[in-house]
């Protein structure tokens, strides 16, 4: 289509490059800036997770600690038990549900000798079956043998641990010091919110582990690794209807990571929100510089709107003559824009971040479109209302200003 | 529709509301023009020409009376029906030439084309008009700026009668030419008047009045012959 109004309003743009340029760069910067702004929170948002996403599919259920049974009763299992009862796992699993996995974890502190160093560390006991579960053995293979354990990443680099190394478990004082064999080093979990964190501990067999500290079927912790993570709260309120059946003392205690998560999350984003409004601000000075621009464009012109007005020239077609600039400005801006986000916004997150991962990731690259369609919706508002007073122009006034 | 002729102002009165009080630019207007006439508004500064001419050019309507052209009340139409009656009815010369400074010549002659079918001209008939006013396809690429004023009058009226319009309106149209090309240009006025066109002209000028088959003069608002 070869629209007359969107030449005119080309040429006038032409006309008057240097001041529709200048007016174009403020929306470069506030394109640049809401979209990089944008990314970087995104980014940062996005790196946060996942540090904090081991274990965010995991309910949490311990024993209430606090309570040891009521005084003065005779010791049943449950209150005299610092733990989850092989009962009470037997309920949590009906509660749970077929789709979710159970991991019952055993766990104290204990002293240990590697060579000759002395050390002291965290001790999981579990089911050799349920470590692939939750865990990834980087190196070496599973516990088989009763005397294997794996060690986690931190211990092993910290201690030069290889494959096939032996721990001796206890104190020097103590007569029998069992030792174990490494078998395997588990990758470095980080942050892990299931409370299990095995960077620095020794992962045992629970056959191992109730043998030598006993409380069979007395558990630490109960892990419950759910399919779908939106399922939480509805096996939250499922374990706690059917275990702490008496609300004023409840026996176990359930918790999951994505409470905390979403915490960390939603402060992130309200962070993001306000770098995103430092780059709005920009974009409205940007908009008041086009809509001077416009304004002007506007104002020199009111002899040629007396003309195209006064031979026939529909008042609609003298607003789209003048929104076609605004456009033209908005599409030339947004479209540096945008190719600029793109630079700078990867040089702002490479350098602020450090990593560069996350940036191609749709929720962190669509900032770039969504800036531009920002930056172009402020030129046409902008636009809108020196358009309006073109085509409501008075003929006659309009013809006799010089 | 009434069967009048081509122009009727019916008492026409046109008040402008000032500051300093009211002025009456157009004191009880009576008047018919008949298709193809030629008619001359002459006066002195001030006596209500240009008002009529922005009656006439249907940029304005009248404060009381009618005005009729081509039997329809202008003030009774909608302001979208007047700006289209602009487009083709009417075409416009004026002193100052008043082209689009952003178009060429050519474009300038194709706009009102543009405006009407709402597509750029194919018919070739913005061509034949620059033609028909002297200028052939390279002159045509020039911009207004880059003409002399006789050339940019050509151009004007090539553009004023590019929709055919019955009436021609013209605003001093020799005012700021000089006098060869003037007459040249009223020559090319004569030529379409002859051809059927009804021919309105406000001057100052008595040589270019004679030209027209009628001459009204306007003093103070009212017709004083």
């Amino acid at each position: 289509m070869k629209d007359i109004f969107f030449d005119l309003s080309v040429r006038s743009v032409r006309l008057n490059l240097m001041r529709s340029i200048l007016a174009s760069i403020g929306i470069v910067i506030g394109v640049v800036a809401i979209s990089s702004m944008g990314m970087l929170g995104t980014n940062m948002q996005l790196q946060v997770k996942d540090q904090l996403s081991a274990g965010a599919d995991t309910i949490v259920i311990t024993a209430d600690a606090v309570r040891m049974g009521p005084t003065g009763s005779s010791s049943s299992s449950a209150s005299t038990a610092t733990g989850i009862t092989k009962t009470q796992l037997n309920k949590i699993k009906l509660a749970a549900g077929l789709t979710s996995k159970l991991v019952p974890v055993y766990s104290t502190n204990t002293q240990f000798t590697l060579a000759s160093t002395p050390g002291r560390s965290t001790v999981y006991g579990l089911n050799p079956d349920d470590i692939t579960k939750f865990l990834t053995i980087s190196n070496g293979t599973n516990i088989e043998g009763i005397n294997d354990a794996l060690v986690g990443a931190t211990f092993a680099t910290n201690f030069d641990l290889k494959i096939g190394n032996r721990i001796r478990i206890g104190q020097d004082t103590d007569t029998s010091r069992p030792v174990l064999r490494i078998v395997g080093i588990l990758a470095a979990r980080g942050m892990s919110s299931d409370n299990v964190n095995t960077d620095n501990a020794i992962i045992v067999s629970d056959d191992w582990y109730t043998n030598q500290y006993g409380g069979k079927d007395i558990y630490r912790q109960v892990n419950v690794i759910v399919k779908d993570i939106n399922t939480i709260p509805d096996v939250k309120t499922a374990i706690d209807t059917k275990l702490n059946t008496d609300k004023k003392t409840p026996v176990v205690r359930i918790s999951d990571a994505s409470s905390r998560l979403s915490g960390i999350t939603s402060s992130l984003s309200s962070i993001t929100t306000f770098i995103l409004a430092i780059g709005g601000i920009s974009l409205l000075v940007a908009a008041t510089s086009i809509f001077n621009v416009m304004m002007m464009s506007v104002n020199e012109r009111i002899q040629e709107i007396g003309i195209l007005l006064s031979i026939g020239t529909e008042k609609g077609e003298v607003r789209r003559m003048f929104l076609y600039e605004a456009v033209i400005l908005g599409i030339l801006g947004a479209g540096v824009g945008g190719i600029s986000s793109l630079i700078i916004g990867y040089s702002v997150v490479s350098y602020m971040i450090g990593t560069t991962k996350y940036f191609f990731l749709p929720e962190s690259i669509m900032y770039i479109p969504m800036g531009m369609a920002i930056g172009l919706m402020v030129c046409i508002l902008s636009g809108l209302y020196p358009a309006w007073k073109a085509s409501n122009m008075d003929p006659i006034d309009a013809l006799r200003s010089e | 529709m009434i069967d009048t002729p081509l122009i009727r102002f019916a008492d026409v009165s046109k008040v402008y509301h000032l500051e300093s009080g009211d002025f009456t630019s157009l004191d009880h207007i009576s008047l018919d023009i008949q298709d193809n006439e030629f008619v001359a508004i002459m006066g002195p500064s001030g006596s209500g020409k240009s008002t009529m001419m922005n009656q006439l050019g249907i940029l304005d309507v009248p404060t009381s009376g009618e005005l009729y052209i081509s039997g329809r009340d202008m003030a009774k139409i909608t302001a979208l029906e007047r700006t289209h009656m602009r487009r083709d009815t009417i075409g416009y010369i004026f002193q100052n030439f008043y082209l689009i400074p952003l178009l060429s010549a050519y474009e300038n002659v194709e706009y009102p084309l543009i405006l009407k079918y709402k597509k750029r001209d194919e018919s070739g008939k913005a061509t034949a008009m620059l033609k028909a006013v002297g200028f052939d396809e390279a002159m045509g690429a020039h911009r207004p700026t880059q003409l002399s004023g006789g050339q940019q009058q050509r151009v004007a009226i090539a553009r004023a009668l590019v929709n055919d319009p019955k009436i021609l309106l013209c605003d001093e149209p020799t005012g700021n030419l000089d006098r060869k090309t003037g007459f040249q240009i009223m020559d090319i006025l004569c030529g379409l008047h002859s051809e059927g066109k009804t021919v309105i002209i406000v001057t100052h000028d008595p040589k270019i009045a004679e030209y027209a088959d009628r001459i009204i003069t306007l003093e103070d608002g009212r017709i004083a012959a």
